[in-house]
C-alpha cells in the first residue's frame, strides 16, 4: 500500500513534464503502433486466405491420397501425376480401411475446352465418384446431382459450375442441354451453387464434374486416379488411418522395405495453414523495422531519463536524506521508465489497431488480431522501459545525497 | 542522544594529499538539548553535520546516536537510521517542486516504518501554522512558509533528533526569527535540536554553543540550563 503511495507520487514526475514524456513516449508508441499494425494485417490475411482454402477444399476432415512420392505442387492432375493409384486401390481401402466414413474417386484436368454450339470456355474437368460433391460441400443451385447410377452407367452427364452457365447458356435453361468437352457430348443435368474465390482469389465456379468412369472410359482413356480422398469418421486423430491406408497401398502396390512409397498422403488443414503461414521477406523486414523503432525508442527515453536525473539531483538529495534507500530511489526511477514505456506502447498499440483495421477493412478483409499480439506488445513495451530506464536508475540510485543537497 | 569522541574526517584530493576536515572532535549532547554548531566556511561544520546525520560515515573516532554505535554503518542501515531517528532543515528549504506543501510533508513516510498517515501529515502542518496552506504549491508560499513546510516535513516520522543547516540562511530577518522561535518551541515540546550555523545572531537562540575552528571544537558555552530531561 505505501509503496504503491511512493510509486503514485514519483510518478506524478511525468506530469510535471509533459512535453518530456510525450517525447519519450513517441518512440516505443511509434514502433508498437507498427508492430500492432502489422499483426492485424497478418492475421486478417491468414485468416483470409484459411477461409479461401476452406472454400476451395470444402472440408478439411479428410486424407488425400495423391500418387507419386511426394505430393505435387498445386493441385494435381493427369498431367501432372504418375499412374500409380488404380480405382482397385480405392476399393481395396474401401472395404480394408477402418474409421473411414466414405472414399471418393477424381480423375482430373484443367484447361480444357467445354462448347456449347458457338461458345466455348476454359474449365477445370473433375470425373467424380458421386459421393465427392457432397463430401466436399458443393451443393446444387437447380437440377440434379451426379448419382451412383450415372457413375455405374457411364453416363455422359456434366454438373456445371456457374461461370460454365454464363458462359455457355447466358439468357438460356442449360437443363438437357449437351456441351461437347474434347468431341464427347455431356448433358447437363446440374448447376452448382457459386463457391465464390478460392485461394489468390481465382474462381472456383468455373468447373466441370462428370462421373469419374466417364472420364477415365469415354474421355480421357486413363485407367489411374489423380487423386483419392478418404473422410475420416474421427478428424481429430487421423494417424491410424493413415498408418493402415499406407500399408494397404504398399501391399497392394508390392513395396517392401527400404522401398519407399509410390504415393504420398496430405492433409488440406496442413496444406492450408502452410499456405496462410508463409510470412512475406515483406512482413519480416517490417518487423525489425519496428522492433528496432521501440528499442530507438527505449534509448531516447535513456537519454531525457539521464537528463531528468541531472535535473532532479536535489529531489533524490532529499529522498535520501528523509530515509529513502539506494533500492528506493532505483525503484522509483525504474517504474517511471516503465510506466512512460507503457503508456507509450499503449498509444501504440491503439494506434496500431486503428492503422490495422484501416489497412484491412480497405482491402475488404475482416480486420482480425489475436489478443496475445497486444499482450506482447504491452510487454515489449514495458521491457524496453525497464532495460533502458536501468541506467538512469543506476546514476540517480547512486547519486552522492552530500552532494546533491549542497548549495 | 549524541556521544562523540575523537571523531576524524579526512578527505583525500584527487593526486591522493589528505585534507583533514575533523581532527580530533569530542561532544556530548544530551537528550532534549537545544545546540548550535558555530563555524565559518571551511572549519568543518558541513563535514561535522553531514557525519552527525548519518550522511557520511566518520574516517576514524566513535558516534553513538541514542546509544547506538553508528560509526561503521553501511549506507542502507545510514537510510534507516535517517528515516528513524533525524529530520532534517536545510538552508534552501528543499521542498519538491510542483507538489503541495502535504504532499512534501508525507514523503518521508514513504520511507518509514509505519502506514501513510495523511492526518498525521495534516496535524504537522497545523503544528507548523500552515494548516490552512496545505494544499497549495511550495511555489505559492514565502520562504519563511516554505521553510515551515520542511520542518513539518522533518517531523513526519517522529525523529527524536532535528538537525537544521542554516534554517535562516535564505530567509529574512523576521522570517528567520519565526523559524528560530518554531524550533524553540519545538525544543520544549521535548526534542532535540541540533542548529548548524555561521551566524552569531541565529546560535545566540541556542541554549549551548559549540564552536568550531579548523576542524577542532574551539569552544563549548552553555548560555541557559536546558529545559530538557538532561541525560548525556
Amino acid at each position: 500500500m505505501k509503496r504503491l503511495a511512493a510509486l503514485s507520487l514519483a510518478n506524478r514526475s511525468m506530469l510535471r513534464n509533459p512535453l518530456r514524456t510525450v517525447f519519450m513516449m513517441l518512440g516505443v508508441t511509434v514502433g508498437i503502433a507498427a508492430l500492432i499494425a502489422m499483426s492485424t494485417v497478418g492475421e486478417s490475411t491468414r485468416q483470409e486466405t484459411m477461409r479461401q482454402f476452406k472454400n476451395m477444399v470444402g472440408t478439411y476432415d479428410v486424407i488425400n491420397i495423391e500418387p507419386g512420392a511426394s505430393a505435387t505442387r498445386g493441385m494435381p492432375s493427369l498431367t501432372t501425376v504418375p499412374p500409380t493409384l488404380k480405382f482397385a486401390d480405392s476399393k481395396a481401402l474401401t472395404e480394408q480401411v477402418d474409421g473411414i466414413v466414405a472414399v471418393a474417386e477424381v480423375q482430373n484436368a484443367f484447361d480444357l475446352d467445354a462448347k456449347y454450339r458457338d461458345k466455348s470456355t476454359a474449365v477445370a474437368l473433375y470425373g467424380i465418384s458421386a459421393n465427392w460433391l457432397e463430401m466436399h460441400s458443393y451443393f446444387i443451385d437447380f437440377g440434379s446431382v451426379l448419382t451412383d447410377e450415372d457413375v455405374a452407367t457411364v453416363a455422359r452427364v456434366a454438373v456445371i459450375g456457374p461461370d460454365v452457365r454464363d458462359a455457355l447458356f447466358p439468357g438460356e435453361d442449360p437443363l438437357g442441354k449437351q456441351i461437347r468437352i474434347g468431341n464427347v457430348p455431356f448433358q447437363v443435368k446440374g448447376v452448382l451453387v457459386t463457391r465464390g474465390a478460392g485461394p489468390g482469389g481465382s474462381s472456383l465456379d468455373s468447373i466441370v464434374f462428370i462421373p469419374v468412369s466417364t472420364a477415365s472410359k469415354r474421355l480421357f482413356n486413363r485407367d489411374y486416379l489423380t487423386t483419392i480422398t478418404v473422410q475420416l469418421a474421427d478428424p481429430l486423430n487421423p494417424e491410424p488411418v493413415a498408418d493402415a491406408i499406407t500399408a494397404v497401398l504398399r501391399e497392394r502396390h508390392g513395396i517392401v522395405p527400404p522401398g519407399e512409397d509410390d504415393f504420398s498422403l496430405g492433409s488440406p488443414l496442413a496444406a492450408a495453414e502452410q499456405v496462410a503461414d508463409v510470412d512475406s521477406t515483406l512482413t519480416r523486414v517490417l518487423t525489425g523495422v519496428s522492433i528496432i523503432a521501440t528499442v530507438i525508442g527505449g534509448t531516447v527515453i535513456m537519454s531525457l531519463m539521464l537528463i531528468a536525473v541531472s535535473e532532479r539531483r536535489r529531489e533524490i538529495g532529499v529522498r535520501r536524506a528523509v530515509g529513502a534507500t539506494r533500492n528506493d530511489i532505483m525503484l522509483q526511477f525504474l517504474v517511471e521508465a516503465a510506466a512512460v514505456a507503457f503508456l507509450g506502447g499503449l498509444v501504440g498499440v491503439l494506434l496500431g489497431l486503428g492503422g490495422g483495421v484501416l489497412a484491412t477493412v480497405q482491402q475488404n478483409m475482416p480486420p482480425a488480431l489475436h489478443w496475445s499480439s497486444i499482450v506482447w506488445a504491452v510487454a515489449l513495451s514495458v521491457g524496453v522501459g525497464l532495460l533502458f530506464g536501468l541506467q538512469p536508475a543506476w546514476k540517480a540510485a547512486n547519486t552522492d545525497p552530500i552532494e546533491a543537497l549542497r548549495g | 542522544m549524541i556521544e562523540i569522541s575523537q571523531l576524524k574526517k579526512t578527505y583525500f584530493r584527487g593526486d591522493g594529499t589528505p585534507v583533514p576536515a575533523l581532527i580530533d572532535v569530542s561532544f556530548d549532547i544530551a537528550d532534549g538539548e537545544f545546540v548550535t554548531i558555530r563555524g565559518k566556511s571551511g572549519s568543518g561544520k558541513s563535514s561535522l553535520m553531514n557525519i552527525l546525520g548519518c550522511l557520511d560515515t566518520p574516517t576514524s573516532g566513535r558516534y553513538l546516536l541514542a546509544g547506538e554505535d553508528v560509526s561503521g554503518y553501511n549506507d542502507r542501515q545510514r537510510s534507516l537510521l535517517r528515516s528513524r531517528r533525524i529530520g532534517f532543515v536545510f538552508q534552501s528549504f528543499n521542498l519538491l517542486p510542483r507538489t503541495t506543501a502535504l504532499e512534501n510533508v508525507e514523503v518521508p513516510a514513504l520511507y518509514g516504518e509505519h502506514e501513510l498517515d495523511r492526518s498525521k501529515a495534516l496535524a504537522l502542518l497545523q503544528r507548523v501554522g500552515l494548516g490552512e496552506r496545505a494544499e497549495h504549491f511550495v511555489s505559492e508560499l514565502s520562504g519563511g512558509e516554505q521553510q515551515r513546510v520542511a520542518i513539518a516535513r522533518a517531523l513526519m516520522n517522529d525523529p527524536p533528533l532535528l538537525l537544521a543547516d542554516e534554517p535562516t540562511g535564505n530567509l529574512d530577518s523576521a522570517a528567520g526569527e519565526s523559524v528560530m522561535a518554531l524550533l524553540k518551541e519545538l525544543h520544549r515540546d521535548g526534542r532535540t535540536i541540533v542548529v548548524v550555523t555561521h551566524d552569531e545572531a541565529t546560535a545566540a537562540h541556542a541554549d549551548r554553543e559549540l564552536l568550531i575552528q579548523d576542524g577542532v571544537i574551539a569552544s563549548d558555552i552553555v548560555r541557559a540550563v536546558s529545559s530538557g530531561t538532561g541525560k548525556s
